[in-house]
C-alpha cells in the first residue's frame, strides 16, 4: 500500500476539480453542493467588507461536513449562500441542480423550504408555539394539510426522542432539547441537506455530545450534513473538514489527516 | 401557496393578533376603540335612522297617495322666537270650518277630515286616567289614518252633525280603562271624558307610526261633539284634503288654494295666508335632515376609524419590529413574501374586526335601548352590520399594508442577525 489515500488534500482529487472548474455546467446528480468563485462583499457605507473572497466548494449526496475557521473568517456568509438565504456577489452556487445565484426572493424560498434544513446556534424556535407546531412549520409553507402535517411532524419528534414533549412551547424545555425541537424542524421535509451554523454553540459539553450523536445517526443514516463550528471537537465527528480563513477555503481534508494533524 | 393554505394560516394569524393585543394593551385598546366608535356610530345611527324612515313611511303611506294637507303653520320644522320676523305665519288667520267646507265643495275634493287635537281626563268607574289625548275628527278619519276597526264601527257622518256622545278608544285607551274586558265587550259602555259621558262605539286597532305612538292611549271623538260639548279650541285646526279618485293632485290642490284665497279675499300680490303641503314636500324635508345627519355621521366614523387605522400602523410596527428574528426564521424555512403578507393582514384585520365586534355590540344595545324606550322602531339594517364589518376589515388591511410590506421585504439573513 502505497500513501494513505485519506492522507490526500481533498480539494486537489481531480473529480472535485473537474466538477467546480466546469463553469456553468448543472453538476451531476451525485453533488447536492457546488459553489464556483463566490465571493460576498458587503457595502458597509463606502467601506466594502469582503467576507468571501472566491470559494470553490463541492459536497457529494451523504457526506458530513465541519466548516471551520477562525471568527470572521466567513463561515457564516458561506452557510447563507449554500442554504439560498443569501445571493453571491459573483459567482455560482448550485443547490441540488438549482442555480441559486441566480434566483429572486420567492424562487430562493421555495428552494429553502424544498431542500434545506436549518439549525441554528440560538434555535430559532418561535416562541409562543409548542414544540409540534414549531416542527410543522416547514410543512406549513409548503402547503401540507394539517393531518399529514401533524403525521409527519410526529414522526419527525420521534427520531429525536422528543415525542413526549411535543405539547411543550420552547421555554419549557432545555437548551437541548430545543436544539433536538430545531433538528427535527429541519428534518421533518426530508430536505437534501441538513445545514447547522454553530449547532452546539449555546450548549455545555455534554449536551454538545449529545447532538453530536443526533448528528451521528443522521449521517449514518445516509443524510447529508454540513456543520459549521469553530471547535475543532465537534469538527472532529464530521467525515471531512473545510477550514475557512480571510474567505478563502485554506484546506479541505478528511476527518483522520485533520485530526493527525490536530494531533501534532 | 394556494388560497386553502393561505385560510387555514388564518387561525394563526388571529392566534398571532390575540398574542400581540395582550402585549400592546394601551395602543390595542386605542386602536379597537376607535374602529369601535366608528363602527358604533354608523350601526346605532343607522339603526335610528332605520326607525324613524318606517315610521315616517308607515304615517305617510297611510294617508294615501294624493293627499294633501292645509294648515296655519308651515311643514318645515323652522325655529320661532316669537318676534314676527322669524315666524310671520303667526298673523296667519286661523283656518275654520268654513274654510273645510269651501274647500270641500270645489269639484276635484272627495273629502276634506277635520282634525283638533287635545287632551282630557278620560275616566271608566275606578280607572282614571288625568290627561289622555283626545282627537277631534270629522267623519271620514278612518280613511286617512293607518289601521283598522277591531271592534265596532266608526261614528257616522250624522253623529258629526249630531255632536252626539260617542266615542271611538284605540287598543291602548281599551287597555287602560278595561284591562278585564276584551275589545267587543267595551262596545256600548259609558266612559268621562271631562265631565261628559260618550259611549264607546269602536275600538281602533292603530297602526302606529313615529308621529303617533300607537301605544299611546288614545280616544276619537266626533269634531262637533269636541267642539260643542268638550269645548276644544279651534284656533289649530288642520285640514286633511282627499281629491277624488282620478284627480291630480295638482289640480286638487290648486282648486284647494284658489277658494280659500276668495274666500280670504287676497289680492294677486298678496301670498297664501295658509299652507299647503304634501306627503312628498314633509318627506323631503325630512330626507334633507336625514341627509345631514347621515354626513355627519360618516364624518364621525371616518375619524374613529383613522384613529383605529393609526393606532393598527403603530401596533403592527411594533409586532414587525419585535418579530422580526421571527419573521427571519420563517422565511429560512421557506415562507415567501406573499405569505408574510398575508400573515400580517390577517393580524390587522383581527384587530380592526375585534374593534368591530365590540362597536356592533354597543351599537346594538343602544338600538336595543331605544327601541324599549322610544317609538322609534330602531334595528340595524343586516347591511350596516356588513358595511360596518368590511369597512373595519379594509382599515385594518389599508393601513396594515404598509407594515406588512415591511416584514414581507425583510432580508432573511438581516432578520436572523436581528437581536
Ligand atoms: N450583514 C453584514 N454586513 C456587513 N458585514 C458583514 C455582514 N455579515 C458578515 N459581515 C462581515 O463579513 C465577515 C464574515 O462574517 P461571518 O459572519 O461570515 O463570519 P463567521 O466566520 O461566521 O464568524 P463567527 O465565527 O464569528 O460567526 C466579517 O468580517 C463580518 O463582519
Ligand atoms: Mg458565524
Amino acid at each position: 500500500m502505497t500513501a494513505d489515500v485519506r492522507d490526500i488534500p481533498l480539494s486537489t482529487t481531480g473529480e472535485l476539480q473537474a466538477v467546480v472548474g466546469n463553469v456553468g455546467a448543472v453538476p451531476g446528480q451525485d453533488w447536492v453542493i457546488v459553489t464556483r468563485g463566490i465571493t460576498r462583499d458587503y457595502d458597509m457605507g463606502g467601506e466594502v467588507v469582503r467576507a468571501l473572497r472566491g470559494v470553490d466548494l463541492a459536497v457529494r449526496r451523504n457526506e458530513y461536513v465541519a466548516i471551520m475557521g477562525p471568527s470572521g473568517s466567513g463561515k457564516s456568509t458561506l452557510m447563507n449562500l449554500v442554504g439560498c438565504l443569501d445571493t453571491p456577489t459573483s459567482g455560482e452556487n448550485w443547490l441540488n441542480g438549482s442555480l441559486g445565484s441566480d434566483m429572486k426572493d420567492d424562487a430562493l424560498a421555495r428552494v429553502r423550504n424544498r431542500e434545506i434544513g436549518f439549525v441554528f446556534q440560538t434555535f430559532n424556535l418561535l416562541p409562543r408555539a409548542t414544540a409540534l407546531h414549531n416542527v410543522e412549520l416547514p410543512l406549513v409553507y409548503a402547503g401540507v394539510g394539517s393531518a399529514e402535517r401533524k403525521k409527519r411532524a410526529v414522526e419527525a419528534l420521534e427520531r429525536v426522542q422528543l415525542k413526549d414533549r411535543m405539547d411543550h412551547r420552547p421555554n419549557e424545555l432545555s437548551g437541548g432539547q430545543r436544539q433536538r425541537v430545531a433538528i427535527a424542524r429541519a428534518l421533518v421535509k426530508q430536505p437534501a441537506i441538513l445545514l447547522a451554523d454553530e449547532p452546539t454553540g449555546n450548549l455545555d459539553s455534554a449536551t454538545s455530545e449529545e447532538i453530536m450523536r443526533v448528528f451521528e445517526e443522521l449521517a449514518a443514516a445516509g443524510q447529508t450534513v454540513i456543520m459549521v463550528t469553530h471547535e475543532s471537537e465537534i469538527a472532529a465527528h464530521a467525515r471531512r473538514v473545510v477550514v475557512l480563513r480571510d474567505g478563502r477555503i485554506s484546506s479541505d481534508e478528511r476527518r483522520e489527516h485533520f485530526v493527525k494533524r490536530l494531533e501534532k | 401557496m394556494k388560497i386553502l393554505d393561505r385560510l387555514k394560516m388564518l387561525s394563526e394569524g388571529v392566534v398571532i393578533a390575540f398574542d400581540s393585543i395582550r402585549v400592546n394593551k394601551v395602543r390595542a385598546a386605542l386602536t379597537i376603540l376607535g374602529i369601535a366608535v366608528g363602527v358604533f356610530v354608523v350601526t346605532g345611527m343607522s339603526a335610528t335612522v332605520q326607525g324613524i324612515n318606517s315610521g315616517v313611511s308607515a304615517s305617510l303611506a297611510a294617508a294615501g297617495p294624493t293627499t294633501f294637507f292645509v294648515t296655519r303653520w308651515p311643514a318645515a320644522i323652522n325655529s320661532c322666537n316669537g318676534s314676527a320676523d322669524s315666524c310671520p305665519w303667526r298673523h296667519n288667520e286661523p283656518l275654520s270650518l268654513d274654510d273645510a267646507h269651501v274647500i270641500l265643495r270645489q269639484p276635484g275634493i272627495q273629502s276634506v277630515i277635520v282634525h283638533v287635537g287635545s287632551s282630557a281626563q278620560v275616566k271608566y268607574r275606578g280607572n282614571n286616567l288625568p290627561s289622555a289625548r283626545v282627537d277631534a275628527y270629522t267623519a271620514d278619519w278612518t280613511e286617512v289614518n293607518g289601521g283598522d276597526m277591531a271592534a265596532g264601527r266608526n261614528f257616522t257622518q250624522g253623529e258629526n252633525t249630531d255632536a252626539s256622545a260617542v266615542v271611538v278608544i284605540n287598543v291602548a285607551l281599551r287597555k287602560q280603562l278595561f284591562p278585564d274586558l276584551e275589545n267587543a265587550q267595551a262596545i256600548g259602555k259609558e266612559i268621562m271624558i271631562g265631565a261628559n259621558p260618550f259611549r264607546v262605539i269602536g275600538i281602533w286597532d292603530q297602526t302606529g307610526s313615529l308621529f303617533d305612538d300607537a301605544d299611546e292611549p288614545k280616544a276619537t271623538v266626533p269634531f262637533e261633539a269636541a267642539y260643542r260639548k268638550l269645548r276644544f279650541g279651534i284656533r289649530w285646526l288642520d285640514l286633511t284634503v282627499k281629491p277624488r279618485d282620478g284627480v291630480p293632485q295638482d289640480v286638487a290642490m290648486d282648486q284647494a288654494i284658489a277658494a280659500l284665497r276668495v274666500r280670504r279675499q287676497l289680492k294677486p300680490a298678496q301670498d297664501n295666508t295658509f299652507f299647503v303641503s304634501t306627503p312628498e314636500k314633509v318627506m323631503e324635508l325630512y330626507n334633507d335632515i336625514v341627509g345631514k345627519f347621515f354626513s355627519f355621521m360618516i364624518g364621525l366614523s371616518a375619524i374613529g376609524l383613522m384613529v383605529g387605522g393609526v393606532g393598527v400602523i403603530a401596533i403592527m410596527m411594533i409586532s414587525v419590529t419585535e418579530r422580526t428574528r421571527e419573521i427571519g426564521v420563517r422565511k429560512a424555512l421557506g415562507a415567501t413574501r406573499g405569505t408574510i403578507l398575508w400573515q400580517f393582514l390577517v393580524e390587522a384585520a383581527t384587530l380592526t374586526m375585534i374593534g368591530a365586534v365590540a362597536g356592533l355590540v354597543v351599537g346594538g344595545a343602544l338600538t336595543y335601548v331605544i327601541r324599549a324606550n322610544t317609538s322609534i322602531k330602531a334595528s340595524i339594517p343586516p347591511l350596516a352590520i356588513v358595511v360596518a364589518l368590511a369597512a373595519a376589515a379594509l382599515t385594518g388591511i389599508l393601513f396594515g399594508l404598509f407594515p406588512a410590506y415591511r416584514a414581507a421585504r425583510l432580508d432573511p439573513v438581516e432578520a436572523l442577525r436581528y437581536e
